[in-house]
């Protein structure tokens, strides 16, 4: 299929475009669903001599039971070592060899795998990723599992334990989701749980979540698609089909009363996380929450950058994101305090700001940068094969729909400054949110003392405690996963 | 699916189709009568461009008393003009879906504009306005000096900062690569708007400065409007390079910068490399990419892959116009740092000894020349190659050569450029964490000491 959206009027020049502007792209779009139900999606665009392979499982950190957190990412690192045709270490070396590059990643909703390899080159792609696909579970070892567990166990000591900061988006998430929740614990996982995983682990997983019915596999680049599905027909096309994956039960995931936490860390400036809930990816209120966002701390021109940072030098930086996540969307906002400012004074201005976007519409002059800043990154992550792979893997996964990644402006077109108002006003209230404040040690005592709000429960009291390790970084950084 | 299916044979990796091949897109390069350079190529795949002016501005200006002014007056480039504030340029930036920044690093200053293409003429203009007219406003030197201070403070908690400043004093001592490039805290203190301006006059002229713009952009049309809004910059001497020629160390030293209660250590160690310049360039590039410039590299394998001691080991040979560092970075379980640190020091001893493997070179020399298409996908992918040429002098026909170049190099080669160039009987060790636990497992390297953050 071919997807066209409007041309591009190249006459406004005058004036900043607006989204109802949008240039058209122009994609060529295949989809086939092999008879094992493997989805596959094809994208040519010869303009360069090479092709991304992107292969997404429907499987992620939310499916993992407790006790076992952190498996879905091991199990990443563990398909790159080794199938029953690869050897150990010659995943990376025969993608790096045929001059490619190759990772993985793992994330709440779903795990990817990918190479961009010159295009001469997409069998050997698709026979290592159909060798791990189909004939994974005879090379796997005791022995390699211990290794890469070590390997995992460093990546969040390097991540979060040994960085400033780093255990407290992990909190944040422990106080916006409840027990049972499956966003409440971290995708890297618990150091605990790790050790705790076994190989009979490893094989369950296998067979339920790695089977061709629950994944899509995307190419994108200089290729021919009647003899690229040919090629995916070859190699991946007699690995058997696999049962349904199990339907997940979540409780809801909105608070009524807000959670508060001070951690003390290692470090040198309060920071302050303040996490809320807001709709899943794909719903209209994310992308007014997206949209928001941007609003908010995008650029020195932003909502409050201009005011936090710029001209009442409260915070050293703000930083604001909701999560494109499948059962629901963290909304947070993380804001540093300059040396000398109190916390708490900053978490009250923030909190005034929410409250002004909850009553007031976005000036015009906010909405139409915000929109433009959307456009730009539209543009902008278009520019690699690699990303142009991923979101059609996203696209098709999680909405059934490749093209979904080219109307995604529209989305955003279609929404007003009320809609941001609206979005603000039914999700970013005080009781709705959850905060961890990260400062010095020795503070902590202090910044309990005088906090915003005064209202805590002997349960948080009690949870009030320096962090057991100094710790990590922020957003996605600290929730993506890489092998 | 058909019943008569063959079986597929997966026991080999599958022989690859013909190759397409691949050149450096041209690019157009002239200089304009006041000296400024200007690099463009158009790449209309998405209506973007991306316009920066690199300025002879960077760090290795900065004078011994006073580390951290090329820093901060790269940073207060775009904070203002004499025309609009901070928030004005910000605003008419941003309100277009664009971005505007400036900086420094060791050799250049930089103003980078990302916008739509439709706005290529105001991104010249207001490049043209801040690298001609930067305001330098009293109000605006506090904030940004502030806003680095409380850098400076927060790097003093993250264990790879820590690393790198220790690292840099010990292996440049007082040479200005010793220095910290953001500087210090007092040093910032003392920088007042005279040395700003000052700094600003001898080094942001047009000769030896370059403009560089990628996108969708029409040359000729590109050429008209920089002559419009730079071409009668006036012209000023460039300033002249400065001498940078750092002692090597007398033997390996250990510094360990204690951190108690450190989850995992953070290990650096190296010496000093060689220029940009230097003829050996390729040599080396081959021989770090074997030794731990990628995923399959000797010391990756070995600290993670059969030892499982940490999430990755890298190294790099850091390329300045000076002789920066080869430094290789690993952040290690704490308790295995000292064997870490063996397993490292072997590994620079082994690639001294015996050439590479024949299929070592050849696949790493097919990984560097086939993975070049990828790394030219974006418009600031190219932009970063005609930067290189611009702050390196590089022959503008340079990346045509390139993949040949590294192509035809030997086993030799690598081999005595490893012996040229890596030195492990001359290091500095920075290991970053718990002193009581660190100085037990990295005594017998060489004297012990122990600095505080």
């Amino acid at each position: 299929m071919t997807i066209q959206s409007s041309t591009r009027d190249a006459a406004s020049n005058s004036s900043a475009p607006r989204l109802q502007d949008a240039p058209a792209r122009s994609f060529e779009l295949r989809r086939e669903t092999l008879s094992n139900g493997l989805q596959v999606v094809m994208h040519r665009d010869p303009s360069l001599p090479l092709v991304a392979i992107n292969l997404w499982y429907h499987v992620g950190s939310k499916n993992e039971s407790p006790g076992r957190t952190g498996f879905a990412h091991l199990f990443e690192h563990l398909l790159f070592q080794g199938s029953q045709n690869v050897g150990t270490n010659d995943h990376f070396r025969y993608i790096q060899q045929a001059g490619g590059v190759a990772n993985g990643s793992t994330w709440y909703d779903r795990t990817n795998y990918f190479e961009v390899l010159p295009s001469h080159q997409l069998d050997l792609g698709l026979w290592l990723e159909s060798d791990r696909m189909g004939f994974f579970l005879p090379a796997i070892t005791q022995e390699k599992m211990d290794n890469q567990r070590e390997v995992v166990i460093n990546e969040r000591r390097q991540k979060m334990d040994n960085q400033p900061y780093g255990r407290a988006f992990e909190r944040l998430h422990e106080l916006l989701y409840t027990e049972g929740h499956p966003y409440r614990w971290p995708v890297i996982g618990y150091v605990e749980d790790l050790t705790a995983a076994t190989l009979a682990d490893v094989s369950d997983f296998f067979g339920t979540f790695y089977v061709p019915s629950n994944a899509v596999l995307t190419l994108a680049g200089d290729i021919d698609t009647d003899h690229a599905l040919s090629r995916i027909e070859h190699f991946f096309g007699d690995i058997p089909g696999g049962a349904a994956i199990p339907q997940l039960e979540v409780p809801p995931a909105r608070l009524t009363q807000e959670q508060r936490e001070v951690q003390g860390d290692d470090v040198q400036l309060p920071r302050i996380y303040m996490g809320f809930n807001a709709p899943a990816y794909g719903a209209d209120g994310w992308y007014a929450a997206d949209l928001l966002a941007a609003a908010l701390a995008e650029g020195k021109s932003s909502v409050l950058y201009e005011d936090l940072v710029y001209r009442r030098q409260l915070a050293q930086d703000v930083g604001c994101y909701v999560f494109p996540t499948e059962l629901t969307a963290t909304f947070a906002v993380i804001s540093t305090a300059r040396p000398g400012v109190d916390p708490n004074v900053l978490e009250a201005a923030l909190t005034e700001h929410f409250a002004r976007v909850a009553s007031e519409p976005l000036p015009e002059v906010h909405f139409e940068r915000s929109l433009n800043q959307r456009l730009t990154d539209y543009y902008s992550q278009l520019q690699t094969l690699d990303r142009r792979a991923d979101l059609l893997s996203m696209f098709t996964t999680y909405f059934d729909d490749p093209a979904g990644m080219v109307h995604e402006v529209e989305r955003y077109r279609s929404l007003s400054p009320e809609d941001l108002r609206a979005f603000a006003a039914a999700h970013l209230g005080t009781d709705q949110r959850a905060i961890v404040t990260v400062v010095p040690r020795a503070d902590v005592a202090q910044v309990v003392a005088c906090g915003a709000t005064g209202q805590r429960d002997a349960e948080q009291e009690a949870s009030v405690q320096p962090a057991k390790v100094p710790s990590a970084s922020q957003g996605s950084d600290a929730a993506e996963a890489q092998s | 699916m058909s019943l008569a299916r063959p079986a597929t044979d997966r026991s080999q990796p599958p022989p690859p189709a013909a190759l397409r091949p691949f050149d450096f897109p041209p690019f157009h390069h002239q200089r304009l009568a006041n000296g400024l350079r200007v690099l463009a190529m158009s790449m209309p795949r998405v209506p973007l461009v991306d316009l920066q002016i690199l300025v002879p501005a960077g760090g290795q200006f900065d004078a011994p008393e006073l580390p951290g002014l090329a820093n901060l007056h790269g940073g207060l480039l775009d904070e203002g003009t004499a025309r609009r504030s901070s928030l004005e340029l910000a605003g008419l930036v941003e309100g277009l879906g664009g971005s505007l920044g400036s900086g420094a690093g060791w050799n250049m200053a930089y103003i980078e504009a990302g916008l739509l293409s439709d706005h290529l003429d105001r991104g010249l203009e207001l490049l043209a306005e801040v690298v001609r007219s930067p305001g330098f406003a009293p109000s605006e030197l506090d904030r940004t000096r502030q806003r680095i201070q409380a850098e400076i403070l927060r790097r003093k908690g993250l264990p790879a900062s820590l690393a790198e400043r220790f690292f840099a004093a010990a292996v440049y001592g007082d040479t200005v690569y010793g220095r910290p490039l953001i500087g210090t805290a007092e040093s910032l203190d003392q920088i007042d708007r005279d040395h700003l301006k000052g700094f600003y006059d001898r080094h942001v002229v047009p000769d030896g400065s370059t403009l560089i713009a990628v996108g969708d952009l029409d040359v000729d049309q590109l050429m008209a409007r920089v002559e419009h809004h730079l071409g009668d910059w006036h012209a000023a001497p460039r300033p002249s390079e400065p001498v940078i020629e750092p002692a090597k160390l007398a033997r390996t030293e250990v510094h360990i910068v204690d951190r108690p209660g450190s989850a995992q250590t953070q290990l650096l160690l190296g010496h000093l490399g060689v220029p940009r310049s230097h003829p050996d360039y390729p040599q080396t590039t081959l021989l770090n990419a074997i030794f731990g410039g990628k995923f399959t590299s000797r010391i990756n394998l070995n600290l993670r892959e059969e030892h499982g001691f940490t999430y990755g080991a890298q190294s790099s040979f850091a390329r300045r116009r000076g002789p920066g560092p080869f430094s290789v970075r690993a952040a290690v379980a704490t308790e295995v740092t000292g064997a870490a640190t063996e397993q490292l020091l072997l590994e620079m001893r082994r690639i001294q000894q015996e050439p590479v493997s024949v299929e070592e070179l050849r696949e790493t020399q097919d990984y560097l020349v086939g993975v070049f298409p990828y790394t030219l996908q974006t418009i600031s992918d190219i932009a970063k190659r005609l930067e290189a040429i611009a702050i390196f002098d590089l022959p503008s026909d340079y990346y045509e050569h390139y993949p040949a170049v590294l192509g035809d190099i030997s086993r030799e080669e690598v081999l005595a450029a490893a012996q040229r160039h890596f030195d492990p009987d001359h290091l500095a060790i920075i290991a970053v964490g718990s002193a009581e636990d660190l100085r037990p497992q990295l005594e017998s390297f060489g004297p012990v000491l122990v600095h505080q953050p």
